[in-house]
């Protein structure tokens, strides 16, 4: 009838992981911010597969609030990483450490 | 404590005086106006303060009915002004003491304001000497008219930092500047005792007022008595220069000699007379404090009349006398003999006003030489200031006459009267040995040749400014107390002070038998001793074989002066050992030792800490981007570990 809900955990798990791996091992940080936006997803997936399960819709009303949340991470995201990157030909956050202590 | 239905003990009758307000606010005018415009005023500033503090005195006169007024026991006027708080009201009281006493700071204050006019001619600061002077007289007048205990207290800071300011009034001086310090720091510390007195008469008669407090006196207990007067008289003996607090009187003679006059002689040294007087029911109540004070008072008249005669600069001659003259009249209110005590002020207050202006006319003349050693022979250079001093010599010394007899023989033989005969004897010696040293100086300084080397300015444009104040002076000094003081208890002076004194003269009358020797006898006895002083004076300094080596002589007692005369008798030194030193020491341990290495030490320990905290989390700070994540998810992973783990457990 419907599909389990081990499915949904084991599909956002997935997807998760990648988006924490990209993060984590890609250097370029358009890559990194798509990478973000995967593991929003997932957990937007997650939302909504447990508010179908308990039939209680205080889920969408988060995943709409994350997908409001995301739009404006990618936003902003793409804003430092314009202005940051606009003088170089390649993109590598590694090249970027004014931030170190 | 303001409570309707709580009755007030008012000293005089209330009512409203503008004329008694005006007095006591003219002098204060004076000394705005001159802080304001002094650049502008110059020598005006002189006159401008002359003629308020003379029309002071003039009110002072004209109120002399509402002084001496007395309806149903309220002697004196009372002039309420203000209250600070319900129960803590401020007036004016001008009853016979601070009547008496008013006639003295404006009287006096106004010969000595005049006289300085040609004193501080020509000095830069000529407008801001006559602000303080008259700040000063301000100051003095909220002393003795305040009607409570906190008005006097006001009064009693203000006239300290009035001094403060004239006895560095030269403060390019170091010298001058230390001694103003000394003198602030000595009278504080009689201020604290003076707040502490007032903060035990609040806690008991819950009011400041003196009628409320004196109306008390009978209702408190013998040791809170005790405790009040001990502290009131740690005031009056810093501020009269009593032993052991008298060590900043003589090197208060740093200031111009007016100021001595007015301030370090005939008016604020007396303010401790005053209080004691006022405060004569508290005294009568308490047997130990009488005793107390009356032997501080006869130990300060002989000490200072011996350090007297140990001294060259003429002023500090008559520092000591002075310091001795009160110790006389501390004596005198000590042991209950009030109106011996504050006659001893009234003559006081001229001839010794008189005697430091006779030597303002000498340092005036000599170029500002203080030294005796460096004088001699003036009377025929300056017969006018011989003779002034002669006067007040004799005045003071005691001689049959002469004020200062009268008021010094009342006080002796009020101590006899009042069963204290060994103050009585440490009165008679005390009167031997002023009467040594007061011929002593006028010997010296007037007799034989004159030995110095700055050349004599005698007379001279304005001098009349200051001959006049001084010729003036010589009248009340010689013939005032025999005029007030002759015939005992008919006399006017103990007409003026029967509403205030007589009471407690009968009380004490009763309480003590009658003395072995009658008051004609101890005056007899006074004399021959005075005579006593006078011949050795002569006989050392005045015989022609005295005056042929007069140099080498007086050279030869300056080597030969006995160290604890030169030294003072320790009393500097000991203050210092017992006082500043362990003080400086104790400044120096926390300056050099407790807040470098404790207070610092730990301030300084909690910031290393903070930096070597912040190091090692800098360490985390890589500025990797990709490292963050990693953390992130490894802290995330932790998390996950922990509930996953606590979880299993359940």
């Amino acid at each position: 009838m419907s599909v389990p809900i081990n499915d949904y955990v084991s599909l956002a798990s997935v997807i998760f992981f990648i988006g924490v791996i990209g993060v984590i091992v890609r250097r370029n940080p358009l890559i990194m911010l798509m990478s973000v936006e995967l593991m929003f997803n997932a957990a937007n997936l997650l939302l909504i597969a447990y508010a179908r399960l308990w039939l209680h819709n205080v889920g969408h009303i988060f995943a709409f609030i994350v997908i409001t949340v995301a739009a404006a991470e990618a936003a902003i995201g793409l804003a430092i990483v314009v202005t940051t990157f606009r003088p170089e030909k390649y993109v590598d956050v590694d090249d970027i450490r004014r931030l170190h202590g | 404590m303001g409570d309707a239905g709580v009755t007030h003990h008012l000293l005089g009758v209330a009512g409203s005086y503008p004329m008694l307000l005006a007095l006591w606010l003219l002098p204060l005018a004076g000394a705005v106006i001159c802080w304001t415009y002094g650049p502008q005023l110059r020598a005006i500033a002189g006159w401008l303060v002359s003629a308020l503090v003379g029309a002071s005195f003039v009110l002072a006169l004209l109120s002399w009915h509402d002084g001496t007024q007395n309806v149903a026991g309220a002697a004196g006027a009372n002039q309420p002004l203000f209250s600070w708080m319900p129960g803590f009201d401020f007036g004016l009281l001008l009853d016979p003491l601070s009547l008496l006493w008013t006639f003295i700071i404006t009287g006096v204050g106004f010969l000595i304001v005049f006289y300085s006019i040609g004193y501080m001619q020509g000095d830069r600061a000529f407008a801001r000497f006559f602000a303080y002077m008259s700040f000063f007289v301000f100051a003095m007048l909220t002393l003795v008219l305040s009607d409570n205990f906190i008005g006097l207290l006001v009064g009693w800071g203000l006239v300290g930092l009035a001094s403060y300011f004239l006895i560095g009034f030269w403060f390019e001086r170091p010298s001058a500047v230390a001694a103003a310090r000394k003198a602030f720091v000595i009278n504080v510390v009689g201020d604290v005792g003076v707040m502490f007195a007032i903060f035990v008469i609040i806690a008991h008669v819950h009011s400041s007022a003196f009628g409320d407090t004196f109306a008390a006196a009978g209702t408190l207990s013998a040791a809170v008595i005790l405790t009040i007067c001990v502290a009131l008289f740690i005031g009056a003996a810093a501020k009269s220069a009593q032993v052991p607090l008298h060590t900043w009187l003589p090197d208060a003679m740093e200031g111009p000699t007016p100021v001595s006059a007015l301030i370090h002689a005939a008016t604020m040294v007396t303010a401790g007379v005053y209080l004691i007087a006022r405060c004569a029911p508290l005294w009568n109540a308490s047997r130990e404090a009488q005793l107390l004070v009356g032997t501080v008072g006869g130990v300060t008249a002989l000490l200072g009349a011996i350090l007297g005669t140990a001294q060259w600069d003429i002023k500090r001659i008559l520092a000591y006398s002075t310091m001795s003259q009160i110790g006389y009249m501390i004596m005198g209110v000590g042991v209950g003999a009030y109106e011996a005590g504050v006659a001893q002020f009234f003559t006081h207050a001229f001839f010794k006003a008189q005697l430091f202006l006779g030597a303002g006319l000498v340092i005036h003349a000599l170029s500002d030489e203080q030294d005796i050693r460096r004088m001699g022979g003036l009377w025929k250079k300056m017969p006018f200031a011989f003779w002034v001093m002669l006067t007040g010599v004799l005045s003071i010394s005691g001689v049959p006459g002469f004020s200062g007899f009268f008021s010094k023989d009342e006080v002796i033989y009020g101590a006899l009267a009042h069963g204290h005969p060994w103050l009585d004897a440490i009165g008679i010696v005390t009167a031997g040995i002023t009467a040594y040293y007061m011929f002593r100086l006028l010997f010296v300084a007037f007799l034989g040749e004159y030995r110095g080397e700055a050349p004599v300015h005698t007379g001279g444009a304005g001098s009349w400014i200051m001959n006049v104040p001084v010729a003036i002076l010589v009248v009340p000094s010689v013939a005032i107390g025999g005029a007030l003081l002759f015939g005992g208890d008919a006399s006017p002076w103990a007409h003026f002070f029967a509403p205030l004194f007589a009471a407690q003269a009968h009380l004490a009358a009763s309480q003590t038998p009658a003395p072995a020797i009658s008051e004609n006898l101890t005056s007899v006895i006074v004399m021959m001793v005075v005579a006593i002083g006078f011949v050795i004076a002569w006989q050392r300094y005045a015989t022609a074989t005295a005056q042929r080596n007069a140099v080498e002589r007086l050279r030869v007692e300056t080597e030969k002066m006995p160290a604890v005369l030169t030294n003072l008798f320790y009393f500097d030194a000991a203050i210092d050992a017992i006082f500043v030193r362990p003080s400086q020491a104790l400044g120096r341990f926390f300056g050099h030792v407790f807040d470098p290495r404790v207070l610092d030490g730990a301030v300084r320990e909690i910031v290393l800490t903070a930096g070597w905290l912040g190091t090692l989390v800098r360490s985390f700070q890589t500025g990797l981007l990709r490292a963050y994540a990693l953390i992130l998810v490894f802290g995330a992973a932790c998390f996950i570990a922990y509930y996953a783990i606590a979880g299993a457990a359940h």
